[in-house]
């Protein structure tokens, strides 16, 4: 139970600090530390393989995208946070946040979900496991995951095709087409 | 073992962190970055009860997961990319017209 409060706290001073960070480049990092802490837990409910695809894919692929964007774009410029057009935009959210997260929170714990109290079968979340159903009966969640990578990819390649420099026409040339 | 439901319980914060750094925060990295966070708490939900019912779709859940946030992060980051080279301010009112 310490080990859960540490690590619980751990991950919520990440989740804030990607709030509450002023600069964008201390939000990502702040966000790493909740992606790690996450994945200590998935290592904790016996999901080594997620644990495993949450280091790789999120804190190696996903943050070095985000810090490659981050300082592409923010290097040396004013990064203070735009005036908040909307009014009592942040009073509202602050509102909403307490009663969700509390709501939910308080309901997740007072009403406790059965546990089977089997001991667990065999390769359960570990690479053999995984790989025997993902290949197995739930091949179509893995192919899906395949086309929407492969969709992904060719999305962001259509998104950031240099435009032809359209040639300035002069104006009798549009009129006799 | 952990107890399952002060862990549904961290993801439902979690998630409520998220969602308001979406409201709040005015940059769109960093909304984004917040929205990843709640991806990332939905998927450690699936974790949890998947241990809890000894039923590994639930993992499945979250490997999709994973996966969809990172063909999400690439659209994304793409149009956060192009909207900046059109206006050259990372604002998101900068788009609250939702055309050129």
């Amino acid at each position: 139970m310490i080990g859960f409060i540490i690590l619980a706290i751990v991950s919520l001073v990440g989740a804030f600090g990607v709030i509450i960070a002023r600069q964008p480049v201390h939000s990502a990092l702040f966000l790493v530390l909740n992606i790690l802490s996450l994945a200590v837990f998935y290592i904790l409910l016996t999901a080594e393989f997620l644990a495993a695809a949450q280091v790789i894919v999120y804190a190696g692929a996903i943050m070095v995208l985000f810090l490659f964007v981050v300082t592409l774009l923010t290097a040396g410029k004013d990064d203070r946070e735009p005036k908040e057009t909307l009014q009592d935009q942040r009073f509202w959210a602050g509102v909403l946040a307490v009663l969700m997260g509390g709501g939910l929170a308080v309901l997740a714990v007072k009403f406790p979900s059965r546990s089977i109290p089997l001991s667990l079968p065999q390769n359960f979340g570990n690479l053999h496991g995984m790989g025997a159903i993902l290949w197995g009966p739930d091949f179509i969640y893995l192919a899906g995951v395949a086309l929407m990578l492969l969709t992904a990819a060719v999305g962001v390649l259509v998104l950031n095709k240099p435009r032809p420099a359209s040639k300035p026409k002069a104006r009798w040339e549009e009129g006799e087409s | 073992m952990i107890p399952l439901n002060d862990v549904v319980g961290l993801a439902a914060v979690i998630f409520a962190v998220g969602a308001v750094g979406v409201l709040v925060r005015k940059n769109p990295l960093v909304m984004f970055m917040a929205a990843e966070m709640m991806w990332n708490a939905a998927a450690l939900v699936f974790v949890a009860y998947a241990r809890s019912f000894h039923a590994m779709t639930g993992q499945v859940m979250a490997f999709i997961i994973i996966g969809t946030a990172a063909a999400e992060v690439g659209i994304g980051l793409a149009i956060i990319v192009s909207v900046y080279h059109h206006r050259h301010r990372l604002d998101i009112d900068e788009v609250s017209q939702l055309k050129g």
